[in-house]
């Protein structure tokens, strides 16, 4: 067995660049779709640039994910070509500001519920938001980038009940059941907050660091 | 020197999903570094210094698979949660019996160890020459030679006899050139 014919080296070199696999469809929408959207970003001032391009993206995911994520009802029926046709949709509002009235909360919320402010307490600043239409329900996304650069995306799904969820790690903090995923790249925590989903999802995030983020209750002990 | 085009992109996504299947040995883990990688490449403009595409491709495909896997030690062991809603692609190529070969080659390098099998990607899946793997790799040529030699000589192992069922087959009806098919042509 150790003593093998050289020949058979070179005839499995052959045989591994004869190989003809094309990639999934999908997968090649998916790249062009990138490349499209990355060269939209190129053509926008530069101001734009960071902003737009992050929160589109990041939107996306976030979308797709939730898309992807959702249990039962219509929405199992997606499929990801679905998915990615939300990725072509544009970012559609600027940053929301803190809460002038709570100083844990930004000034956006979906039916009542309020999305935090991180930025003095742990570092993430909110760099835009925009709403998308799922299944007959909105979803409402704000973008958080943190000093690293590293940016995440958080959506509230409108309306209760709150679409179930599968799969996943699942941790407790204070009585509440937070579900780890690794999805697409993507590091995901889903929750329910006042009968809502929400979901936090980032690329290259340590997922405890979004655990630590979506169980932080700063704002909503303040505000009960 | 020169800036790489975004537009000529595409052209390469085929090859680097199959240099990515090999890698991950999974066609699903496959499309999310794929995806991963193009999307690190395009966030911010690249500049050539005389480098083939497909090599800096690779450079990024291997530092997104080492980063992935680093990135997959530290997190919790999860259940695969969107294979209901997200459905694989039923024909990753047009022949069935050519998938399933494909399968159970990349399945197999990608038992490799991680220098082996990245050595094999990049000169035999990817197709690169010796010096753009070794630099892609960032190994010296010799180095890149060693391995790739043990690499191919680990897969033939692993799969001898299946190979040598293949070049008998082949001899009995001698075809030209004496290569092994990947199956589907008869």
């Amino acid at each position: 067995m150790s003593q093998r014919d050289p020949q058979i080296d070179s005839e499995l070199s052959e045989r591994l660049r004869a190989i003809d696999v094309r990639a999934p469809q999908e997968l090649h929408e998916r790249i062009e779709s990138l490349v499209a959207e990355r060269a939209a970003a190129r053509r926008r001032p530069a101001g734009w640039r960071l902003q737009i391009g992050g929160a589109v993206a990041l939107a996306a995911i976030v979308a797709g994910l939730l898309i992807s994520l959702l249990g039962g009802g219509a929405a199992s029926k997606l499929t990801m070509r679905e998915t990615v046709a939300l990725t072509q949709r544009p970012a559609t509002a600027s940053a929301p500001s803190e809460n002038a009235r709570n100083g844990t909360e930004l000034a956006v919320a979906v039916d009542g519920v309020p999305f935090p402010y991180w930025d003095e307490r742990f570092g993430w600043r909110s760099t835009g938001s925009r709403t998308d239409g799922l299944d007959g329900r909105q979803v409402t996304t704000v973008f958080y980038v943190n000093r690293d650069g590293q940016r995440i995306g958080y959506a509230i799904v409108a309306g209760k009940p709150a679409p179930t969820i599968k799969g996943g790690v699942i941790e407790w903090r204070s009585g509440t059941p937070y579900r780890l995923q690794h999805a697409w790249g993507n590091e995901v925590v889903s929750w329910q907050r006042s009968g809502h989903l929400c979901v936090i999802a980032g690329h290259g995030v340590n997922p405890s660091a979004l655990l630590a983020l979506a169980s932080w209750q700063g704002h909503e002990t303040l505000s009960a | 020197m020169r800036t790489l085009d975004p537009q000529s992109l595409p052209q390469h996504v085929d090859r680097l999903y199959r240099a990515a299947w090999a890698l991950c040995g999974s066609r699903e883990d496959a499309e999310d570094l794929v995806q991963e990688t193009f999307s690190r490449v395009l966030s911010k403009p690249r500049v050539l210094q005389g480098d083939d595409e497909l090599y800096y491709l690779m450079r990024v495909l291997r530092n997104t698979f080492l980063t992935g896997r680093r990135t997959a030690s530290r997190r919790p062991v999860t259940a695969a949660v969107l294979e209901d809603v997200v459905a694989a692609d039923p024909k990753p190529t047009s022949r069935p019996e050519q998938a399933i070969e494909v399968q159970e080659l990349y399945a197999t390098i990608a038992q490799l160890s991680e220098d082996f099998r990245l050595a094999l990607v990049a000169v035999d899946v990817l197709g690169l020459s010796y010096r753009e793997a070794a630099r892609a790799l960032r190994v010296r040529e010799a180095t890149l030679t060693t391995r790739l030699f043990r690499a191919r000589k680990q897969v033939a192992a692993q799969l001898a006899p299946e190979v040598e069922q293949v070049r008998e087959s082949t001899r009995e009806g001698k075809t030209a050139g004496g290569v092994l098919s990947t199956g589907g042509t008869a």
